[in-house]
């Protein structure tokens, strides 16, 4: 598997001079290399494929470029999509405990159309969610209205920095503006994944990791085969 | 009610190594619709039907602080989200931080994956082994 050979040639280059710092700093800089994006990307198509999820690769203009596509239709009630959820928390999370009296215009459910694409940040060297939503009538969602979206679960956290966390962006290869989840700190939680799972010498799949820690935020639940499957193919090179 | 004797770890019904199975906490202002705990350490006290709770095993990652108590009894129906809230509150953790659970250390289930289908998926030797760490996810 290129990417763990990647890996283990990294991590044999750090022999620590002076102890444990500066190996840190060395697993911090685990990036992932656009060739193994396109490899990671390709498997996990692969799998999608094969449950039907609707993932799809899409090549840029000139061929060099390609990202992951997929669209999604997600039914909205009246307030919000986790009004339902808030029976989940505890009482002492009372920020939420109020939201699903939210009174609007209307309770009628609402269809939304989620377009989710996966690109390469040539700089920050991590994959990026981007995406946009759309009514059936073509009114593209407000930024209010994706925040609407996300998932109470994250909301407290992600609300104390929102500009830091959802933008809208030029879409790289479209050009055309997307909303974009922040990528400052995939590296970061990505190092801390793939360190733990370094030490068993699993085999994972960057791509599947990385999304189903960001893509429920905006409303991209993986299926749990993109897991197991993970594990098999672990099982297979063993 | 008869109250089945039975070692913490109910559903391999062999002895627990090491700690037992701890309680999650039963707090009575829980919104569960279930009488019971949604999470318990069964030890002493009954937890009703033995299959609507499975073992679940939480470790650690990086340098988020370990749970002096890391075997728990958990409601099949608990939900990734509320599995993380009580993590966050035994942890003491603010709101806002952000915390992370894994199933084979490389897999995040969705806030709303009920514990007992990722135990029928991920599951082994009668218990499910589930990764947390607290990260540095946006911003």
């Amino acid at each position: 598997m290129l990417y763990k050979y990647y890996l283990m040639t990294v991590e044999a280059t750090s022999e620590p001079a002076t102890g444990g710092g500066w190996r840190e700093r060395m697993a911090e800089n685990e990036f992932l290399e656009e060739k193994t994006f396109k490899q990671h990307c390709a498997k996990f198509i692969k799998h999608s494929e094969e449950i039907g999820d609707g993932w799809e690769w899409r090549n840029s203009k000139d061929c060099s470029d390609g990202y992951m596509s997929k669209m999604h239709f997600q039914i909205r009630n009246g307030t919000s999509v986790t009004e339902q959820l808030f029976l989940q928390v505890e009482d002492d999370f009372e920020l939420h405990s109020d939201d699903s009296e939210v009174v609007g215009p209307t309770t009628a459910s609402q269809v939304i159309r989620y377009e989710y694409h996966v690109l390469y940040s040539y700089s920050y060297q991590v994959p990026v969610l981007y995406f946009r939503a759309s009514f059936l009538d073509g009114r593209p969602l407000t930024l209010k209205e994706i925040w609407d979206g996300v998932h109470q679960f994250y909301q407290v956290r992600l609300l104390q920095e929102p500009w830091s966390t959802i933008t809208q962006q030029e879409h790289p290869i479209l050009g055309q503006p997307f909303f974009v989840l922040h990528p400052c700190k995939t590296n970061e939680f990505m190092t801390t994944l793939l360190e733990n799972s370094g030490k068993d010498n699993r085999n994972i799949n960057y791509i599947t990791s990385w999304l189903s820690i960001v893509g429920p935020v905006v409303g991209l639940n993986l299926p749990l085969s993109y897991a197991k499957e993970m594990s098999q193919h672990d099982a297979e090179t063993d | 009610m008869a109250e089945p004797e039975r070692p913490p770890t109910s559903l391999t019904g062999g002895p627990a190594a090491g700690e037992g199975a701890a309680e999650l906490g039963p707090d009575p202002n829980a919104l569960e619709p279930a009488p019971s705990a949604a999470v318990s350490p069964g030890t002493e006290e009954p937890t009703g039907d033995a299959k609507k709770k499975i073992d679940v095993l939480l470790k650690a990652v990086g340098d988020t602080p370990i749970m002096k108590t890391k075997k728990w009894a958990v409601e099949r129906t608990r939900t990734i989200q509320g599995l993380i809230d009580f993590i966050k509150k035994f942890l003491k953790l603010v709101a806002s931080e952000q915390l992370f659970i894994y199933v084979n250390q490389s897999f995040a289930p969705s806030p709303d994956q009920e514990v007992g289908t990722l135990y029928e998926c991920f599951g082994s030797d009668g218990k499910l082994v589930l990764h947390y760490c607290k990260s540095q996810a946006w911003g």
